[in-house]
C-alpha cells in the first residue's frame, strides 16, 4: 500500500473543502494511505517575496516533519508541490542544507534530503497508473467534453519535476482526464496562467487572465473545466462569477477539481463523499448529462 | 495604465547607481542575469505582459543592469509577478528571471516597499502556522464533513523565522504607480 503524508496547505482546508474531501475520499477508495501531520505550516510560497530565507525555512520544516516520520508528502496544491520541490532542490546544496539545518535543530528538527514531495495528480499518475483507473471506472462520463487547466507549478520549474510532464505541452492531466471516460478539450490558452498568486496584488490583472481563458472557452462546447490545485479553482470559480456578475455574462462555466471528477466516475456520493455542493457555479447541469439525474 | 504611446523621461546618467547590479549579483539565485542577451523571451512569454503590455521582465532585468536602483526597487511591477516561471522555462541563456525577482523584491522589502498582502499573511503564519485562520464556522464546516480538526499554532513557525529578519518587515514606503 501506498503511504503518504498529506500536504493540506493553507487554502484547501480552509477554502476549497470539497478538493480535501474528494482527495481523501479517492486516496482511500484506491488504495492510498494518507497520514495527518498536525506540525505542517505553510509550504512558504509568499514569504518568498519577503525572504527567500523565510521562506526556504518554512519548506525545510516541512519536509523535516515528514523526513522524521519516514514519509514522502503529497500535495494538493500545485503551488505548495513547487515551493516543496524548489526547497528540496535548493536543499541539495551541502552549504545551503547546513545552514538550513542549524536553525532546525533549534525547534528539534533536522532534514537529511531524504523527503520527496508529490502532487495527487502524480500519484495518481504514476503510482496507480492510468490502467487501473480505467478498470476501477463504475460510472459513464463520456459525453463530457472537459477543458484540463494544469497550475503552473504542477510542471514547472521543469528540473524540480524529472520530467513528469512537458510544461509547454502537457499530457498527464489529459490522460488523467480520459481515464475518467470524460473527453479531455484541446484549447489555444491551456498554459495561461491563472494569475493566483497576483491576486493580493492587483485584483484586474487576474480578472483580465481569467476572462482571457474563459473567452477562448466559450465556444468550445464544454461541460466544466477541470483544475488541480485550489488556488487555480478560485480563480477560475469564485471569480469567473465576479466577473459574471460584473459583465452580466451568462452562462458560467462549472470548475471541478480533478478528484471530484475521478470520484463521480468512481461512484462516490456526489455530495457527501464529494462536495459537489460546495462548488460556487452549479454543477446540477454537467450531473443531468451524466445521466444521474440528481440535484445536488 | 497603459502608457506605452508616451514618450518618456530621458535616463540620467548621473541618477544611475553603479553598486546596484553587483549588489543583485552578489545574492547566488541572481547569478544568471549577466547571462542575459535581452532577446526577450521572457517578455514575450509572460502572462502578466499579455494583460497589462507595460509590464516586462526583460526591461526590469535591463534596469537593474544599468543601474535604475530606485526606479526598480519601489515600484509596482515587481509585485505583479504571477509565479508562473514560463520565462525561465523559455528562457534561452537558461537566467532564472523568477528567482532575480524575487532577490530584488526582498530588496525592495527591507527597504520598506512590501506590499502589505504579504507582510499581513507572514504575520498570521506566526501566529496560526497558515496564511487564513480557521474561524469558529469553518471549525463546525469541518466537523460537520468529519474532516479532521485544524491545527494552529505558529510558535515553531514564529521561532524559526525570527532568524531571518522578516518580522520586522513593515510597509511604511508608498509604492510608486
Amino acid at each position: 500500500m501506498n503511504r503518504y503524508a498529506l500536504f493540506l496547505g493553507c487554502t484547501t482546508p480552509t477554502q476549497v473543502i470539497q478538493y480535501e474531501l474528494s482527495s481523501r475520499w479517492i486516496c482511500q477508495h484506491l488504495g492510498i494511505e494518507l497520514v495527518d501531520i498536525d506540525d505542517f505550516v505553510c509550504c512558504g510560497i509568499n514569504q518568498i517575496n519577503l525572504s527567500l530565507e523565510a521562506g526556504l525555512l518554512l519548506a525545510a520544516m516541512n519536509l523535516a516533519y515528514a523526513e522524521d516520520k519516514g514519509l514522502d508528502i503529497l500535495t494538493l496544491c500545485a503551488a505548495c508541490t513547487g515551493a516543496l520541490a524548489e526547497a528540496i532542490e535548493r536543499l541539495k546544496d551541502q552549504e545551503t542544507r547546513n545552514g538550513v539545518n542549524r536553525k532546525l535543530r533549534i525547534i528539534g528538527l533536522e532534514y537529511n534530503g531524504q523527503t520527496q514531495v508529490k502532487h495527487i495528480s502524480r500519484v495518481l499518475y504514476e503510482d496507480v497508473g492510468i490502467d487501473r483507473i480505467k478498470r476501477e471506472i463504475k460510472r459513464d462520463l463520456s459525453k463530457l467534453r472537459v477543458a484540463p487547466h494544469y497550475g503552473c507549478h504542477y510542471t514547472k520549474p521543469e528540473s524540480a519535476f524529472d520530467g513528469l510532464d512537458d510544461p509547454d505541452n502537457p499530457k498527464t492531466l489529459h490522460q488523467l482526464i480520459s481515464a475518467t471516460g470524460a473527453f479531455p478539450v484541446q484549447y489555444e490558452t491551456l498554459n495561461l496562467c491563472c494569475g493566483g498568486k497576483s491576486f493580493p496584488i492587483s485584483k484586474d490583472i487576474v480578472f483580465s487572465l481569467v476572462q482571457r481563458k474563459l473567452d477562448n472557452l466559450m465556444n468550445k462546447k464544454i461541460d466544466c473545466m477541470v483544475v488541480q490545485c485550489q488556488t487555480c479553482y478560485l480563480m477560475y470559480s469564485d471569480q469567473q462569477k465576479v466577473i459574471h456578475e460584473q459583465l452580466k455574462k451568462q452562462p458560467d462555466i462549472p470548475v471541478l477539481l480533478y478528484p471530484q471528477l475521478l470520484g463521480m466516475a468512481l461512484g462516490g456520493d456526489l455530495k457527501k463523499d464529494l462536495g459537489f455542493d460546495l462548488n460556487a457555479i452549479s454543477l446540477d447541469r454537467l450531473i443531468a448529462k451524466t445521466g444521474l439525474n440528481r440535484k445536488i | 495604465m497603459d502608457q506605452d504611446n508616451k514618450l518618456r523621461k530621458p535616463v540620467q546618467v548621473s541618477k544611475l547607481d553603479p553598486k546596484f547590479r553587483p549588489e543583485v549579483l552578489k545574492h547566488k539565485s541572481a547569478g544568471g542575469l549577466n547571462a542575459c542577451f535581452a532577446c526577450g523571451t521572457c517578455t514575450a512569454g509572460c502572462p502578466i505582459t499579455e494583460v497589462f503590455p507595460e509590464y516586462s521582465p526583460k526591461k526590469l532585468a535591463k534596469m537593474v543592469k544599468l543601474g535604475m536602483r530606485r526606479d526598480v526597487l519601489s515600484s509596482r511591477f515587481i509585485w505583479y509577478c504571477t509565479t508562473c516561471h514560463t520565462c525561465e522555462q523559455h528562457c534561452p541563456q537558461n537566467v532564472e528571471f523568477f528567482s532575480i525577482l524575487n532577490v530584488l523584491k526582498n530588496m525592495a522589502a527591507k527597504q520598506g516597499y512590501a506590499p502589505s498582502p504579504w507582510i499581513d499573511q507572514t504575520q498570521q503564519v506566526m501566529r496560526t502556522g497558515l496564511i487564513f485562520p480557521a474561524d469558529e464556522e469553518l471549525v463546525k464546516k469541518r466537523e460537520f464533513l468529519s474532516l479532521p480538526v485544524l491545527k494552529s499554532d505558529g510558535t515553531k513557525a514564529k521561532r524559526l523565522l525570527k532568524f531571518t529578519g522578516i518580522a520586522e518587515i513593515k510597509s511604511p514606503r508608498k509604492i510608486l504607480e
